[in-house]
C-alpha cells in the first residue's frame, strides 16, 4: 500500500448515516470545514436507508411528555438515562422540521393526516402513548447526502477508517484506506465525531452487515469507555428465507387508517398465543418457547395492507414464491430469531458520553447516533422511530459542539511514530503472505455466538465457554487475518472489530448477575434492584478489558414501594 | 447467492449499482464497461441495486447459500 493522501479538516465525521449527516451539516453551518467519511456511499449506507419511521414528539400533536417518558422507563426497565430521553423528545420536533425543510416525505392518509405508528386503541394509548410518523424508506437518506453537499461538506465515499489517532492525550484524526484503490487516507482533524453505528455480527435477515462495531472498537482502543453491551436486539427473520426478511418493502399508498392493520400476534407450535400483538413484549419470548420445545413460532399478521407488506411481500410488493402464497392464505409466517445478532438496544450501547454535548472522555472525540452509548432507551426498545429522532438529535448536538471546539483549536501535529504504527496495523492483513480469510473467521464467530443458549438464554458456564472460544480467536486467529485485496482488507478490520464486540458482550453479560429486559440469565432469573440499578462500563486498562458499575442516581429508580410483580410485569422463565 | 445475475445485455455501464451496494459486492469491469458481481458471498440481500438499476438488469434472489464451514479457511 504505497499510495497515501493527507486530508486536513476542522471536523472529521466517521460514518454517513442519519447521525453523521446531521453532525456534518450542523458543524458546517457553524463555519467549520467538515470532512465526512463512509466505508460505503453516503446516502446508501448504514442502517439509515432502512429506517421508515420518525419519532417526533410535540404537544402540537397532542403528545404528553410524562406519558412518553414513562413508556421509555417502563419498557426499558429503568435502565435509561431520563435526561437524555427527554432531550431526544424535546429536540425531535426541530429535527423533524429540518427534514421537512430539506424535502423528506412523510406518509399521509387521503384525509391529509399523518400516518402514525403503531395504531393503538385509546386504552392502550393511555399506557403506551409513543408514536412515530411513517416516512418513505431510502428517500430520506439520499436527501441527507444532497443537503450535506449543498451545505459544503466534503464527502469522501468508500473509505474504511481503521483507527483513531491521538496527539498527546487529545484526539488528532484518523487513518483508513480506500476500498477501490488501496490508498491510505490520513485525516488531521481538530475534532472528530464518531457516527459509525452500532455492532452486529453480520447476521442474516436484517441488512446489518456494515454495522460491525467499528466506531466503538476504534474509540475503545484509544481509551474511551463503552457501555450497554449486555442487552439484545431481538429481530426475527423468516425461517424459510433467513437472509432476506427485512429487505426494503415497496412504498405503499394508504387511503384510510384500517389499511395499516395491527401488530402481529404470535402463536407457538401448540397453537397457543404467546403475545396478543397489542402490548409491548420482550421480543425474546420466542426463544423461551423454543427452549421449551414449542417451536416453530408463527407470526400472524394483521388484516391491514401494511402489516402484510412488512411480513410477507417482497420488494415489488408481491408474494415471492409458493410458500408466501401459502402464508398469505393462512395469514401466518414461520419466524426465527437471530437476524440482528450482536446488536444491543438502539441508542443505548456505544461510547459513554461525558456531557449532553456528546463529548467523551477523550478530548476532541465526540459521538452520536448508535455509536453513542447515552442509554437513552435502556434494556429494551420502546417504540419504532425513536432511533431516528435520537440520531438526528445527537448528531446535531455533536456537530455544533465539535465545530465550536475545533474553531478554537490549532491544527494538530501528528506524531510520525504513531502514524507508522497505525499504517503497519492497517496493512498487516494484506502484507501477510498467508493466514485466515475474514469471511471464514466471521463464520466461526457466528457459529460461536448464534445458538440461542449463548446470548438469548444466558448462563455463567455457557458464556464462559463461549468466551474461551472468543479469547482464542482474539489471540490466535485475529492476528493472522489475511486479505488478498482492499475489499478483503475492509472485511479483516470489520472481523477484528466484531471479535472485540463479542468479547465485550460476553463479559458485560457475565458481569450483570441478574435478568432485566432483553438480558436473560437463567442462573439469575430475577431483576435485582438492590445490586443492579446500575450501568456497565467497559474500558481498556494496561491491555486488559475491565468492567465497572456506574450506579443510576436514586431519583431515577423505580418506586420501590410498588410490588415487584407490578414494577416488572413481564415474567422470565424460572422467575 | 442473493445477487444472482446482472444481465450484461441490459446493463448500460452507468455504475449506479456500485454506489447502491454498501457491502461492495459489485464492481465495474473497466474493459467491458459493465457491472459485475465481484464478491457474491458478501451480498446481504438488501435489494438496493435491483431497486436503483435504471435498466432492470439486476436479479436478487431471496435464497442465500453461504460457503460450507471448514476447520480453517
Amino acid at each position: 500500500m504505497s499510495q497515501e493522501r493527507v486530508i486536513e479538516t476542522d471536523v472529521l465525521v466517521i460514518g454517513g448515516g442519519i447521525a453523521g449527516c446531521f453532525a456534518a451539516i450542523k458543524a458546517k453551518e457553524q463555519g467549520a470545514e467538515v470532512t465526512l467519511l463512509d466505508k460505503g456511499y453516503v446516502g446508501n449506507s448504514g442502517e439509515t436507508p432502512f429506517a421508515k419511521h420518525f419519532g417526533v414528539f410535540s404537544p402540537e400533536f397532542g403528545h404528553d411528555l410524562e406519558g412518553w417518558m414513562n413508556q421509555v422507563s417502563h419498557v426499558g426497565e429503568y435502565m435509561n438515562n431520563p435526561e437524555w430521553t427527554e432531550l431526544t423528545f424535546k429536540d425531535s420536533y426541530a429535527r423533524w422540521q429540518d427534514m421537512v425543510d430539506w424535502g423528506v416525505k412523510f406518509y399521509k392518509y387521503d384525509d391529509d393526516e399523518y400516518v402514525w405508528w403503531p395504531p393503538r386503541e385509546p386504552e392502550e394509548m393511555a399506557k403506551y402513548p409513543m408514536q412515530s410518523i411513517r416516512m418513505y424508506q431510502r428517500q430520506h437518506a439520499k436527501i441527507y447526502r444532497t443537503q450535506a453537499l449543498k451545505t459544503g461538506v466534503n464527502i469522501v465515499d468508500r473509505v474504511m477508517v481503521t483507527d483513531l489517532l491521538k496527539q498527546d492525550d487529545e484526539l488528532a484524526g484518523a487513518i483508513g484506506f480506500t476500498i477501490d484503490d488501496q490508498e491510505i487516507i490520513i485525516v488531521k482533524a481538530k475534532a472528530t465525531i464518531m457516527t459509525a453505528g452500532s455492532a452486529a455480527f453480520k447476521p442474516n435477515g436484517t441488512p446489518l452487515h456494515v454495522i460491525t462495531g467499528d466506531g466503538e472498537a476504534m474509540a475503545y482502543r484509544v481509551g474511551a469507555e463503552i457501555t450497554g453491551k449486555e442487552w439484545n436486539d431481538c429481530h426475527p427473520s423468516r425461517a424459510e428465507f433467513p437472509a432476506w426478511q427485512w429487505s426494503p418493502n415497496k412504498d405503499i399508498s394508504l387511503s384510510k387508517k384500517d389499511d395499516y392493520g395491527g401488530l402481529p400476534k404470535k402463536v407457538n407450535a401448540e397453537g397457543d398465543q404467546i403475545s396478543d400483538g397489542k402490548t409491548v413484549t420482550l421480543w425474546i419470548e420466542d426463544v423461551f418457547e423454543a427452549d421449551a420445545g414449542r417451536a416453530p413460532i408463527y407470526w400472524q399478521f394483521g388484516s391491514g395492507e401494511a402489516a402484510y407488506h412488512n411480513l410477507v411481500a417482497g420488494p415489488e410488493g408481491q408474494p415471492r414464491n409458493p410458500l408466501d402464497l401459502e402464508a398469505e392464505k393462512d395469514g401466518k409466517v414461520r419466524m426465527v430469531l437471530g437476524s440482528s445478532l450482536g446488536m444491543s438496544v438502539h441508542n443505548t450501547e456505544g461510547i459513554w458520553p461525558t456531557s449532553t454535548k456528546c463529548e467523551t472522555k477523550i478530548p476532541g472525540l465526540y459521538a452520536a447516533g448508535d455509536s453513542l452509548g447515552a442509554r437513552t432507551v435502556g434494556a429494551r426498545y420502546p417504540n419504532i422511530g425513536f432511533s431516528t429522532a435520537y440520531c438526528s438529535s445527537t448528531g446535531t448536538r455533536a456537530g455544533i459542539a465539535a465545530a465550536e471546539y475545533a474553531l478554537q483549536k490549532k491544527s494538530p501535529v501528528l506524531d510520525e511514530e504513531e502514524i507508522t504504527r497505525a499504517k503497519k496495523e492497517l496493512s498487516a492483513p494484506i502484507d501477510r503472505p498467508g493466514g485466515f480469510s475474514p469471511s471464514w473467521v466471521t463464520q466461526a464467530l457466528q457459529n460461536t455466538m448464534m445458538p440461542y443458549w449463548i446470548l438469548y438464554v444466558k448462563s455463567e458456564e455457557r458464556m464462559q465457554s463461549a468466551l474461551t472460544q472468543i479469547e482464542f480467536m482474539r489471540d490466535r486467529v485475529v492476528p493472522k487475518l489475511s486479505a488478498r485485496d482492499a475489499h478483503e482488507l475492509r472485511l479483516a478490520h470489520e472481523t477484528k472489530n466484531m471479535v472485540l464486540s463479542a468479547e465485550m458482550k460476553l463479559r458485560a453479560s457475565l458481569f450483570r448477575k441478574e435478568s432485566r429486559g432483553t438480558h436473560y440469565r437463567e442462573d439469575y432469573p430475577l431483576r435485582d434492584d438492590n445490586e443492579w440499578l446500575a450501568w456497565v462500563k467497559i474500558k481498556e486498562e494496561d491491555g486488559e478489558m475491565t468492567l465497572s458499575k456506574e450506579p443510576i442516581p436514586e431519583k431515577w429508580w423505580p418506586d420501590q414501594t410498588i410490588p415487584y410483580e407490578e414494577r416488572y410485569p413481564i415474567r422470565f422463565p424460572g422467575e | 447467492m442473493s445477487l444472482e445475475n446482472i444481465d450484461p445485455v441490459l446493463c448500460n455501464g452507468c455504475g449506479i449499482c456500485v454506489d447502491s451496494c454498501m457491502v461492495d459486492v459489485i464492481r465495474m469491469d473497466e474493459e467491458n464497461e459493465k457491472a459485475v458481481i465481484q464478491y457474491p458471498d458478501d451480498c446481504m440481500s438488501c435489494y438496493f441495486c435491483q431497486q436503483d438499476c435504471p435498466e432492470e438488469a439486476m436479479y436478487v434472489s431471496e435464497v442465500k447459500h453461504p460457503p460450507l464451514f471448514v476447520a480453517w479457511g
